[in-house]
């Protein structure tokens, strides 16, 4: 019996974690137990998500801790590395481990590890109607008395089988507190008589250290030394007698290989499975071949060995048509409710600071960054839709001879795709990559992947300068940071991060219906990433913006405005007053604008952006983007004072861009690519630095901005010179 | 002869995997081990990633990984893919 367990149970709260094998219905599982109760954070140290949620249920607590799916306890990826020391470290009072129905076999080799694990386990039999569908029969009373371990039938997406799992639970409760000693399971697999016979001793001279036998289990580490698990060993180094143990552990593998002729890994692999084959035996009826008829008819065409390429890039352009397509609605609606806004706000408040701080910095800036969430949330959506199908393994299936020719991982196309989003999640979704060597080429590529935020700017740019070909160029800019992403990971891969290909090992789940609660869950977590960081770091900096464009005031001298409105009158004989009270007016705002703190930081930056062909005012706006891409928008749209309207659909800001003589095509294309390639917004790079650390941000940094400066100045300096 | 050996369609026994530490703990876990039957349902464009199944789901294996698994073909299927 474990003290938190006494200590949960009399709390009446009791730490659940719910684990299992990636496939298994656990998130919707996850979702029918806590309802809306959610809470999400991350996992000390990593960029995990951790979702805790909680049920209340005849006056206890139940919290509920959703673990990243995982395999088995021998850590392969970031994902199991997390799962695991979660419930080494975290020791939750009890586990649930969601299996799928379907997939018994597999899912009961995990299970057998947590039952080591000296944690209470509950087996929950997922996706048992699919099962049935298919006539698999399972006979949970059988297999609960086989495997000692309770069990019951459950259907995460319809929420049937709940009440039934909670009274395990609770009933698992009272057994584990009338039980005495310290945390020892009550029942787990045996490996045959020779091993064990191995195996206790091992566990003796663990438990040799009490205070460290209350810490980790001692049958699961003993297992797991058996197993060569390097991590069981660092664990071990925490031992007072390690080398003893250590020596115990070693003969004791090394006479397991001696005798069955191959690793000691392995036989503890085979031991579990052919544990788990009796088991079955006795519980396990298949009424006939499992049917994968569904799968396997979809399948004939989505995975043809010559089609699977093709129908993966339908896919993404169906994809991005659709998002555009369906997007200009929303958009449209969203861009005139902050026009009247911005309208009504204007006639409302009388003319000073506060109105233009309002008008001009919040609305013009935030704003035309709102205006793009729809896009945003409909990407996500098809996304999620891809995902939870199951088209994500076989859009790796499809694209992985492709990318590995590049020194990409088939792997890795999911979190590309998802950076055509936004790169934060994409980089956290890299951690399902096992080596890190193809993690951090992933992760250093995903910007590459035009992001969501960039969008903005290029329509903005595309539509402002190329009028007649926007769409185009736009399409242009995608395809040129998809090559980029590519070259740049061959190199990579051929210079700093050499090595030895890594496994290509990735499990083909059946397609699944997704549901739409499941579905818009995901969604909403996604999008909520992009508008928390909207509403603040983007209204941080639009406030910060107008405010280094307003301060210092300047007043441009009468003896000034007197002879700007001589030299107009002489170069534009005829016109009217209104006219030059325009071009005054312009003109004072363009001097006031010269004169701010933005003014001063643009002309002391521009001679490094000057061979780009960027003057003071597209610098700033460059600069800004630190902060957030769009903020390229909305810099524009106040450094051009055009309020509200800033938007990247919005004819004023294109006409007052248009309109400047430091503009051209050329520099609105060159700007686009140095837009693209630079480092991405702050948010995404404190992402790398929490799944990287500081020296791959630092290289990230440099090699992005290096690469985006150079390329631009390339492309700038051939331009004029062919006659831009 | 290894998992790569084989046409699609054909069944085998797995005898042992040939490969590293870490892969072929991996896919011992995955359920590669000695006895268990699996088939490759097919492989993708150039010998690209095999689809194989095995103790009732489907696993992607790139080639590489496919040719470190030893097994013996099961006779009649490898009938039946002929």
């Amino acid at each position: 019996m474990s003290a938190e367990l006494k200590e949960g149970a009399e709390r009446g709260c009791l730490r659940i974690a719910l684990a299992g094998n990636p496939n298994a219905g656990k998130t919707s599982l996850f979702n029918a137990l806590t309802g809306a109760h959610h809470k999400v954070g991350n996992y000390p140290g990593v960029t995990v998500e951790k979702r805790e949620g909680s049920r209340f249920r005849r006056g206890r607590e139940y919290r509920f801790i959703d673990l990243p799916g995982i395999y088995s306890l021998t850590a392969y990826s970031i994902d199991e590395v997390v799962a695991r020391d979660f419930l080494l470290d975290e020791r939750p009072d009890l586990i649930i481990d969601v299996l799928d129905s379907t997939n018994l076999e597999r899912n009961l080799y995990l299970c057998l590890q947590f039952q080591e694990l000296g944690i209470p386990v509950v087996g929950a039999l997922n996706m048992s109607d699919e099962a049935e569908a298919k006539g698999i029969r399972i006979d949970e009373k059988a297999l609960t008395a086989v495997l000692g371990l309770p069990m019951t039938k459950t259907v995460g997406t319809k929420g049937s089988g709940l009440d039934a799992l909670l009274d395990l639970v609770d009933a698992a409760v009272e057994t584990e507190l009338s039980l005495a000693g310290p945390g020892r399971p009550t029942r787990s697999i045996r490996y045959g008589d020779e091993i064990e016979a191995r195996i206790e001793p091992i566990e003796e001279a663990i438990a040799s250290d009490p205070e460290f036998a209350l810490r980790f289990p001692t049958r699961w580490l003993a297992v797991k030394l058996l197993e060569k698990d390097a991590n069981a060993y660092e664990r071990l180094a925490a031992h007072r007698d390690a080398a003893r143990v250590e020596g115990l552990a070693k003969a004791a593998t090394a006479w397991i290989e001696r005798h069955h002729a191959k690793d000691a890994e392995i036989v503890v692999s085979e031991q579990r499975y052919g544990y788990i084959r009796g088991a079955a035996r006795e519980s396990v009826k298949i009424a006939r071949r499992p049917d994968f008829s569904v799968t396997e008819a979809i399948d004939k065409v989505i995975m043809n060995r010559f089609l699977a390429l093709p129908i993966f890039v339908g896919v993404l352009w169906a994809l991005f048509q659709l998002t555009f397509s369906i997007g200009a609605y929303p958009q449209a609606w969203l861009e005139s409710l902050f026009g009247w806004l911005s309208l009504t706000l204007q006639s409302a408040l009388p003319q000073g600071l506060f109105r233009s701080l309002l008008v001009d910095g919040i609305i013009g800036g935030v704003g035309g960054v709102f205006s793009f969430v729809p896009l945003i949330v409909i990407l996500f959506f098809l996304l999620s839709l891809l995902e939870d199908i199951g088209y994500m393994s076989r859009a790796a299936f499809a694209t992985d001879k492709f990318l590995h020719a590049f020194g990409l991982h088939g792997q890795s196309i999911f979190p590309m795709i998802l950076g055509f989003g936004c790169s934060v999640p994409a980089i956290m979704a890299a951690r399902t990559l096992k080596s890190r060597r193809d993690r951090i080429v992933t992760i250093l590529v995903i910007p590459f992947m035009s992001c969501g935020a960039k969008l903005p700017v290029h329509v903005l740019l595309a539509a402002a300068f190329f009028p007649r070909h926007a769409a185009s160029v736009v399409m242009a800019i995608y395809a040129i940071g998809v090559l980029l992403s590519l070259v740049s990971s061959f190199v990579l891969k051929k210079t700093i991060l050499r090595g030895d290909p890594t496994p290509f090992v990735m499990e083909l789940p059946p397609y699944r219906a997704p549901t739409l609660s499941g579905l818009l869950w995901h969604v909403w977590e996604k999008t909520w990433q992009y508008m928390k960081k909207a509403g603040t770091v983007i209204l941080a900096s639009s406030i910060l913006i107008w405010a280094i464009t307003s301060f210092p005031k300047y007043s441009i001298p009468q003896a000034e405005l007197d002879s700007l409105a001589q030299s107009y009158q002489v170069s534009h004989p005829g016109a009217g007053k209104p006219q030059l009270e325009a071009y005054l007016k312009a003109s004072s705002a363009e001097a006031g604008l010269e004169h701010s703190a933005a003014g001063q930081i643009g002309k002391f930056i521009v001679p490094a952006f000057r061979p780009l062909g960027f003057d003071w005012k597209i610098s700033v706006a460059t600069i800004t983007g630190v902060a957030a891409k769009e903020v390229i928008v909305s810099t524009m749209g106040i450094l051009y004072r055009v309020g509200a309207e800033g938007s990247a659909e919005s004819a004023s800001l294109r006409q007052a861009l248009r309109s400047d003589s430091a503009f051209s095509p050329l520099i609105a294309f060159v700007l686009m690519l140095f837009v693209l390639i630079i480092p991405p917004c702050l948010a995404a790079l404190a992402t790398i630095k929490a799944e990287l650390g500081w020296a791959w941000l630092g290289f990230a940094i440099s090699f992005m901005f290096i690469l985006g400066w150079s390329l631009s100045m390339g492309v700038f300096q051939i331009g004029t010179l062919i006659g831009g | 002869m290894v998992v790569s050996d084989i046409k699609a369609g054909s069944a085998f026994r797995v005898l042992r995997v040939t490969l590293g530490k870490e892969v072929g703990k991996r896919l011992a876990d995955m359920g590669f081990t000695e006895g268990a039957e699996g088939e490759v349902i097919r492989a993708g464009f150039l010998r690209g990633p095999y689809q194989v199944r095995i103790r009732g789901y489907d696993i992607l294996l790139r080639r590489s990984e496919a040719a470190g698994i030893e097994i013996a073909p099961l006779p009649e299927n490898v009938g039946a893919a002929k």
